[in-house]
């Protein structure tokens, strides 16, 4: 932007002109110094204002010079130098910027990776619960109904062996009744007929038990 | 030591200068106002211009580095930033165009007013120096202002804003007075700046003198003069600011392109650059 406004190198035909018109200007200065003197630079000097025009023509010419070689020897290629420098950085600065958003991009792209695989983890973590829970359902049902099972298997179990031991205790009972009659009557009773009564009895008693 | 520096002095003063002839009038008794002559006046300019192209020389080495490490080629580095500064500043994004010249302008007045701290004379202490570069600069004002407005438009300026043709009295006269303003101003850039330089020239050798008739040695060899060197180093920045400031503004002046907004707010401007260097 700066180099649209700064002075371009001058065409050497303008700047060989320009020396020519300062060395030409200094040598009449130097001229006008040592031959012309004017009306009022003589009545300047009387008042002690020291005016040469002759040195200020020759200072215009010296000028005209430096001007030229000056701006040639080392404020064109300062200029540049500088200005290189600035395109540099504005260069780097650049690149550095949109390296930035890359890694701004790179990064949104990395945490939106980072929280679907966090979400994929949760629904597989869910899963697996719940795939474990139904597990424990169907096993607590399973055992339940083994146990179930077995329960009913140790009731019918049960309720056999109490029969049994019910009849048992039944055919004893019997016969220590039946014993216990004898000693008591003494007498030799129909072992038939009082079986038959003390069964009688044992059914009338399981009735009202 | 002392005697062999004030012998150097002595002999460059007396190959460089010439006494004026009104000098024995107005020199009073601290020696005559000499005034540089034509030979001396190019060798103080020639070394000048010979010492700011070997620094730049110097300075020019480190120019390929992507950072300017050298310290002389960062002061001249920082240089260009006032300068750029000066000129954006002020006359615009345009002015950078004029940077060489006032950069050059700026080195060549600054660097003339240090010599003057250590010299007998100096270019800015001679008026037909800086008489040469105000013509150079209003000159190139009024270049730059004819290449801006065209040559009538340039002229046209001088005449103010346009008045009825019964008042053109009026317009000629002030186009007279613009005119001779436009002179003015040669005369006070050159006037302002060898008058700060050379006035402060005068003023330490007028107190150098002090302590001369005393019996004291302390006191008789003692520079009072050396007690204006703060001052006169400060003066030397301010001398080559006030120098460029103002071609700046007088170059912002005629190249501005709003010519409407212009005329007003420039003569405006106009009084006021001039007033301000006139306090300084």
């Amino acid at each position: 932007m700066s180099e649209k406004s700064y002075p371009k190198k001058s065409s050497a035909p303008m700047t060989i002109g320009m020396i020519i018109v300062g060395a030409a200007l200094m040598y009449g200065g130097m001229y006008m110094s040592s031959n012309v003197t004017l009306g009022f630079q003589e009545s300047l000097n009387e008042q002690g204002i020291l005016l040469d025009l002759g040195k200020t023509i020759a200072v215009i010419g010296v000028f005209l010079i430096l001007f030229k070689v000056l701006d040639l020897f080392f404020f064109n290629p300062l200029h540049v130098a500088i200005d290189t420098r600035t395109d540099d950085l504005e260069r780097t600065f650049g690149e550095a910027e949109s390296l930035r958003a890359e890694m701004t991009q790179m990064k949104s792209e990395y945490e939106k990776r980072l929280a679907d695989t966090e979400a994929d983890a949760r629904a597989q973590i869910q899963a697996q619960i719940k795939e474990a829970q139904d597990l424990k359902k169907s096993l607590m049902a399973d055992a339940q109904r083994q146990a179930d099972d077995y329960k009913q298997t140790a009731i019918a179990e049960i309720d056999a062996e109490k029969k049994k031991v019910m009849t048992e205790l039944r055919v004893e009972v019997t016969k220590l009744s039946l014993q216990a009659t004898e000693k008591i009557l003494g007498a030799n009773v129909d072992s038939d007929r009082n079986r038959k009564l003390i069964d009688e009895f044992l059914t009338s008693v399981e009735a009202k038990n | 030591m002392q005697d062999l520096v004030l012998n150097a002095q002595w002999f460059l003063a007396e190959a460089t200068t010439h006494a004026a002839e009104a000098g024995g009038e107005h020199g009073g008794g601290h020696g005559g106002h000499a005034t540089l002559s034509f030979m001396g006046l190019m060798i103080y300019t020639f070394a000048i211009a010979g010492l700011i192209m070997i620094l730049m020389a110097f300075a020019k080495k480190g120019l390929k580095d992507r950072v300017f490490k050298g310290r002389l080629l960062q002061y001249f580095e920082q240089l260009h930033g006032f300068v750029e500064n000066l000129c954006v500043g002020i006359i615009g994004g345009h002015g950078r165009k004029y940077m060489p010249m006032i950069y050059t302008l700026w080195l060549m007045i600054f660097v003339s007013n240090l010599v003057a701290l250590a010299f007998p004379s100096s270019p800015t202490a001679d008026l037909s120096f800086n008489l040469g570069i105000a013509l150079l600069a209003i000159g190139y004002v009024q270049w730059e202002g004819m290449k801006a407005n065209g040559v009538f438009g340039h002229w046209k300026h001088f005449a103010g804003p346009k008045l009825p043709i019964a008042l053109i009295p009026i317009t000629l006269m002030i186009f007279v007075i613009e005119l001779i303003s436009e002179v003015m101003k040669n005369v006070s850039l050159s006037l302002r700046l060898f008058g700060n330089i050379d006035g402060g020239h005068q003023a330490a050798t007028a107190m150098n003198e002090l302590g001369k008739e005393s019996n004291l040695f302390l006191v008789k060899y003692l520079p009072f003069g050396a007690f204006l060197m703060p001052i006169k180093m400060l003066t030397c920045v301010v001398q080559a600011l006030i120098f460029c400031l103002l071609f700046c503004v007088y170059l912002s002046l005629v190249t501005h392109h709003d010519h409407d907004d212009h005329a007003d707010h420039a003569h405006g401007e106009e009084g006021g650059a001039n007033a301000h260097p006139a306090t300084t």
